[in-house]
């Protein structure tokens, strides 16, 4: 224990809160503006405490009546920007929440085999795999926007799905099998020496022991899948928008809509908070601690 | 139960060679011990034996079947690893009892088991807890709980004792070899610790360079080395050597080495004139103030009952086991005696033993 003195400790508590009202301070600045009218949110110089709450924005946004003055149904803003966001967010749990399930669920079979298996080209598949994240999106989105339009995966939540699962997979192989390397291969040996199958292994033994790297890859994928742009916005029409392509049509020809972005995306923090907040708790290390004498 | 035999066994790792053209067989029931430095092959043997490396020439025989292709689980063996590799989200009921339950014994089945196994290791208080809660000797019964309730044909040992303290290692040791005894069970135990090896073993497999360098009970391997890497490899304090000559006058039979001159059995006489290494063990010299062997005492270590002198006899270190008795400061002349017939005789050149 290292004894310190009484002013170096309230320094060093200083410094902490000031290094958190550093970076959280943009964040609240953003929600205030969620909450502010249209008017005070231009207030020089700005009002960062000392406005009128309001929730006309989510409103606006949602299309719902909370008795804050929003009272016409309209679809579409004067510029061209788009009122009920509700499905939009919807649309956006549905694609983040399934395709982080399909990433995660084949990275972690295919990491697992990368990582204990032995089968022709192992140790050059992982950089494989890798290369193909090494080209810019963009570069891509072109060829896969004539693809889906073919297989007819255009403006649909599986096709959307699959893009942003592809997009992540890469990633989360890599991430996974280095949590399955890090576990000593004798712990398979010795189930495999108990009679084990290669499958209950995988399942009995060694996928509780990496839970905590699924959350980690979860949480990696889900949000990537969250703020994904450019392939929402090629591979969608109509039928499906999510949350940051919407967001975008705030910024009309008439001006930006800057509270009802920032309400979007003080609504659209939530489900992403819920689920980090849901994986959070599997997120411990040491889950392999007392198997093996190290 | 059942007998184990290796059939000019070879692995190779790409170009390294690990074994090389190995025979050896293993009775049923036997307690076999493979010793050897680190990096001798007797890990990788073992692991062929249990089916987790593949064999590259020659058959593994277990009960008269070659096991060469079959998976580890179709084997009917039970191994203790190195570092134990309890599977650490399970308690230590689960732990003992998975091979049981993937066996799809009865759920009672499996309880009486595992608690027949806890009782004898005397784990019953801990079954519940997960494994990461246990000392490293509690979990080192929990890997062997884990092979006990197998009864399988073979029991496989790597190394399971180097992770523990002395005195725990000491008392693993005996409880180990009454395990054996106990269910009777083929054994094959890895250790690079010859007190373990001379302690548990029916027979021990001496390893250097993926070869067998001698095979037998520990007494053979400690009377009779068969090389002089053996002797130096066997015994606690290690054997003294010295370098010298064998010389046949006037009807006697010498060992000489400078000023150091030992009799020799008559037998020796046919290889007069040879360049040899004397190998003398520390226990099998006496104090006699006429004694041949003479040096000065450089520093006495008391071990409890007994004291171990090291000399320096003729430039070389030499170390010699007394009684407690007879311990005395350094900077003194000592004289040991020795009995002809104890001494080991090993060709200079090849290090060879010399039989007579």
């Amino acid at each position: 224990m290292v004894v310190r003195s009484r002013s170096s400790r309230l320094l060093r508590t200083f410094a902490g809160w000031a290094v958190v009202a550093l970076f959280a301070f943009p964040l609240y600045y953003w929600l205030t503006v969620a909450f502010k009218d249209g008017n005070e949110i231009f207030n020089w110089p700005p009002k960062v405490f000392s406005f009128t709450p309001t929730l006309k924005n989510f409103e606006e946004v949602f299309g719902i009546s909370l008795g804050f003055g929003f009272g016409e149904q309209r679809e579409v803003l004067p510029g061209g920007g788009n009122w009920r966001m509700g499905p939009r967010l919807w649309d956006s749990i549905v694609i983040a929440v399934l395709s982080t399930f399909l990433a995660v669920t084949i990275a972690t079979l295919a990491s697992y085999a990368l990582s204990r298996m032995n089968f022709r080209g192992r140790h050059h598949f992982v950089s494989w795999v890798l290369s193909t994240r090494m080209m810019p999106p963009v570069a891509v989105a072109i060829p896969v926007f004539f693809i889906y339009k073919d297989l007819k995966l255009l403006d649909t939540y599986t096709g959307v799905i699959l893009i942003h699962a592809l997009m992540n997979l890469p990633l989360a192989v890599l991430l996974m099998k280095s949590f399955f390397d890090d576990i000593p291969r004798e712990i398979d040996e010795s189930a495999m020496v108990d009679g084990a199958s290669r499958w209950l292994i995988f399942r009995r033994i060694v996928l509780p022991m990496v839970k905590g790297g699924i959350a980690a890859t979860a949480v990696l994928c889900f949000i990537f899948s969250w703020t994904e742009f450019l392939f929402v916005l090629t591979l969608t029409q109509t039928g499906l928008k999510t949350v940051p392509v919407v967001s975008s049509t705030f910024v009309t020809s008439t001006g930006t809509a800057w509270g009802n972005m920032a309400a979007l995306g003080a609504a659209a923090m939530i489900p992403a908070f819920i689920f980090i907040l849901l994986v959070q708790k599997h997120l411990v290390r040491g889950l392999t601690l007392g198997s093996v004498k190290q | 139960m059942a007998t184990v035999e290796y059939r000019k066994v070879g692995k190779s790792f790409g170009s390294v060679e690990v074994l090389k053209d190995l025979s050896l067989e293993i009775e049923d029931g036997a307690f076999v011990v493979l010793l050897g430095a680190s990096g001798c092959g007797k890990t990788t043997l073992l692991r062929m034996t249990a089916g987790l490396e593949t064999v590259t020439a020659g058959e593994v025989v277990i009960d008269g079947r070659v096991v060469n292709d079959m998976h580890p689980r179709d084997r009917d063996i039970a191994m203790v690893f190195q570092n134990y590799a309890l599977y650490p989200t399970m308690k230590v009921r689960d732990n003992i009892g998975f091979s049981l339950e993937v066996a799809k014994k009865s759920k009672a089945e499996i309880a009486r088991k595992v608690e027949e196994a806890a009782r004898v290791l005397n784990l019953t208080e801990y079954l519940d807890r997960k494994p990461a809660e246990l000392s490293g000797g509690q979990r080192q019964r929990v890997a062997m709980g884990r092979a006990m309730v197998r009864d399988a044909k073979v029991f496989l040992f790597d190394e399971p004792l180097s992770n523990l303290d002395a005195k725990l290692r000491a008392h693993m040791r005996v409880e180990i070899r009454q395990l054996h005894d106990r269910l009777g069970a083929t054994t094959i135990y890895v250790t690079h610790d010859q007190i373990e090896a001379m302690t548990m073993a029916d027979k021990i497999v001496l390893m250097k360079g993926g070869k067998i360098i001698q095979e037998g009970s520990p007494d053979d391997l400690y009377d009779r080395p068969n090389s002089r890497f053996v002797a130096e490899f066997i015994g606690s304090p290690q054997i003294n050597l010295l370098d010298g000559r064998i010389e046949a006058e006037e009807g006697a039979v010498r060992f000489r080495a400078r000023h150091l001159v030992l009799d020799l059995p008559q037998a020796y006489a046919a290889h007069a004139g040879k360049a040899v290494a004397c190998g003398i063990r520390p226990n099998d010299v006496t104090l006699d103030p006429d004694g041949a062997i003479t040096g000065t005492l450089q520093i006495a270590e008391k071990t409890g009952a007994d004291v171990q002198f090291h000399l320096d006899v003729e430039g070389t270190e030499f170390v010699a086991v007394a009684p407690r008795s007879a311990y005395r400061h350094g900077g003194e002349r000592m004289s040991f005696a020795i009995d002809p017939e104890k001494l080991h005789v090993f060709d200079e050149a090849s290090g060879e033993r010399i039989s007579v």
